[in-house]
């Protein structure tokens, strides 16, 4: 007699592999074969995780439609299927998998879509964490301000696309076919902050240098740091924006040298 | 393994042993906005593990209605051990929202680290009870209470299995002090599908575990060769043969919790409320033929 963990991983193969093989032995051949019966709970896999990144990505889903999403979805899930049962956690690899996913080859905006609903997904259900106190950093001396690097609200996202991705989702969420038509895909690069405020998911387009400077200081590097990679902008006031909208929620002073070369 | 007396009777009083719903994000406004007449609330746990919006949305409406917190991912079947991260995601989310009721499936969803986005069935094995009942102790004891265990739909049976089902249940109960989500239309839909009675079923669970009760529509599948294969989609309205299951029920029990399930095709609320008033009905039916007992 198999045990447990020999059963389920059996079935495990069977529902994410399709390879039935081992489990069928298993089930009570009655009525209706048991690879007949896997394959209901393989249909309930696919048909929920399917599901799923629908709603991670529903700009996805109206851009390639119904058919075409679900293929990919299919081919998707057997790939990576998920590794924690809280799905709102689940699909982070699409867009990648987009990136190498040859029929999507002809909307060349798509993975940046896509990857901009993913930073949608996450500012939406980020945990809560109170915003950093900023008493706290008066108590450094003004000397040391450029040692000190920023933890960044779980739910801040920095993206940067080939292509105007933001109007893209906007048109295709609102279904608006004029915007869709009117967009220009050759506008160039657009760098974005995402995040949750109190009123909701904001996605907010910023210019190259202050772009560089949030995602230096989002990715835990000195403040001395952030400032070298963007000597072109006035960092004072875009730091007093980003402390006053809680973009941060806590900090380290770092100690050492301080290079601006890349994050190691 | 100890027996301990499951001590849920006391416990009632947090959700009314009225009908409730099952709440879905589409309907979060219409609760908010509207504030609707219901008696209590049950979510998903797993659409709540996060922060922001969902739970945000949880906590302006948990001040006005009892909240019941239905996990179906913890896996407590699983031979590989539970998810410690998602045990803790979910404890937090329990200390957070402070829910009337904590409830889990009797059944397993991840192998090999995979998530398996169902409820799959167990073999009906001591191995099989011995890993069910150590896994309800480690979440009784991280979440610090009592969880109701549910007996899920299923679509197969595996061929070493030796204790039916119900048995197992009441196992479950008895040695882990657990309570009892008994769902009379999973029960209806499983012995449909296996050949078992439904009556015998219901009859084997101690009705003192019995914390609530679920109830939702399913649907029918034609096989080939004529057979039918009942599918628990929660798409539809609870139909005649699970409304009288659940009056046996109900007589058996006495007056529970009771919640109607909503998932694919969902209704308007007003839908939603209707079949729950359904439910008070014969709910109110089993509160007065206590009284009339008391009285005689």
């Amino acid at each position: 007699m198999p045990t447990l963990l020999e059963i389920q991983q059996a079935v495990g193969r069977s529902i994410v592999e399709g390879d039935d093989a081992l489990a069928a032995r298993y089930v009570v051949a009655e009525g209706l074969p048991p690879e007949a019966r896997l394959g209901i709970y393989r249909n309930n896999f696919i048909g929920t995780l399917t599901a799923a990144l629908k709603l991670c990505y529903p700009a996805i889903h109206r851009l390639v439609g119904a058919e075409f999403f679900e293929g990919a979805a299919h081919i998707f899930i057997a790939a990576e299927p998920p590794r924690r049962a809280d799905l709102d956690a689940y699909g982070e690899g699409f867009a990648q998998f987009l990136t190498g996913f040859p029929p999507a080859g002809a909307l060349p905006y798509l993975a940046g879509v896509a990857r901009l609903e993913w930073a949608v997904n996450r500012a939406l259900h980020a945990p809560d964490v109170e915003p950093l106190d900023l008493s706290r950093l008066g108590a450094i001396a003004a000397a040391a301000h450029g040692r000190v690097a920023f933890r960044p609200h779980p739910s801040v996202s920095l993206i940067e696309a080939d292509y105007p991705v933001d109007t893209v989702w906007r048109a295709v969420l609102a279904q608006d076919d004029d915007a869709m038509a009117a967009i220009d895909p050759g506008a160039g690069p657009v760098r974005l902050l995402v995040e949750r405020r109190d009123t909701g998911v904001e996605v907010t387009r910023l210019d190259a240098p202050a772009w560089r400077f949030a995602t230096a200081l989002c990715a835990s590097r000195p403040l001395q740091t952030a400032i070298e990679v963007a000597p072109e902008v006035d960092n004072a006031t875009l730091l007093a924006e980003h402390l006053t909208a809680g973009r941060f929620i806590g900090f380290e002073r770092v100690c050492g040298p301080i290079t601006s070369g890349p994050n190691s | 393994m100890s027996a301990r007396v499951a001590p849920i009777t006391a416990e009632r009083g947090s959700v009314p042993r009225e009908a409730g719903i099952g709440l879905r994000f589409p309907h979060h406004h219409a609760i908010l906005d509207e504030r609707p007449r219901v008696a209590w609330l049950e979510v998903h746990t797993e659409n709540y593990l996060g922060g922001g919006t969902p739970l945000s949305y949880l906590e302006a409406i948990r001040g006005d209605y009892p909240i019941a917190l239905h996990g179906v991912g913890l896996s407590l079947g699983s031979a590989e051990g539970l998810d410690l991260d998602h045990l803790d995601r979910v404890r937090r989310t329990v200390e957070r929202i402070a829910p009337a009721l904590v409830s889990e499936h009797l059944s397993w969803s991840i192998a090999e680290g995979r998530y398996l986005a169902d409820l799959l069935p167990l073999p009906m094995t001591e191995e099989a009870l011995g890993i069910v009942c150590r896994h309800v102790d480690q979440t009784q004891t991280v979440l610090r209470r009592q969880i109701l265990v549910e007996n899920a739909s299923s679509y197969l049976r595996w061929r070493y299995s030796t204790i039916p089902e119900w048995e197992f249940l009441a196992a479950v109960a008895h040695r882990t002090g657990c309570g009892i989500l008994c769902d009379v239309n999973n029960i209806y839909v499983s012995a449909c599908n296996h050949g078992w009675n439904p009556s015998i079923y219901l009859a084997a669970l101690p009705p003192a575990a019995i914390g609530e009760i679920h109830l939702a529509g399913h649907s029918v599948r034609q096989l080939e060769g004529g057979r039918l294969l009942r599918v628990d989609d929660h798409g539809s309205r609870v139909i005649r043969e699970v409304w009288e299951l659940y009056a046996e029920a109900l007589a058996r029990f006495g007056p529970v919790p009771t919640l109607i399930e909503w998932d694919t095709n969902l209704p308007t609320l007003a839908v939603l409320i209707d079949e729950a008033a359904r439910a008070a009905a014969l709910l109110d039916r089993a509160c007065q033929r206590i009284a009339d007992a008391d009285a005689a």
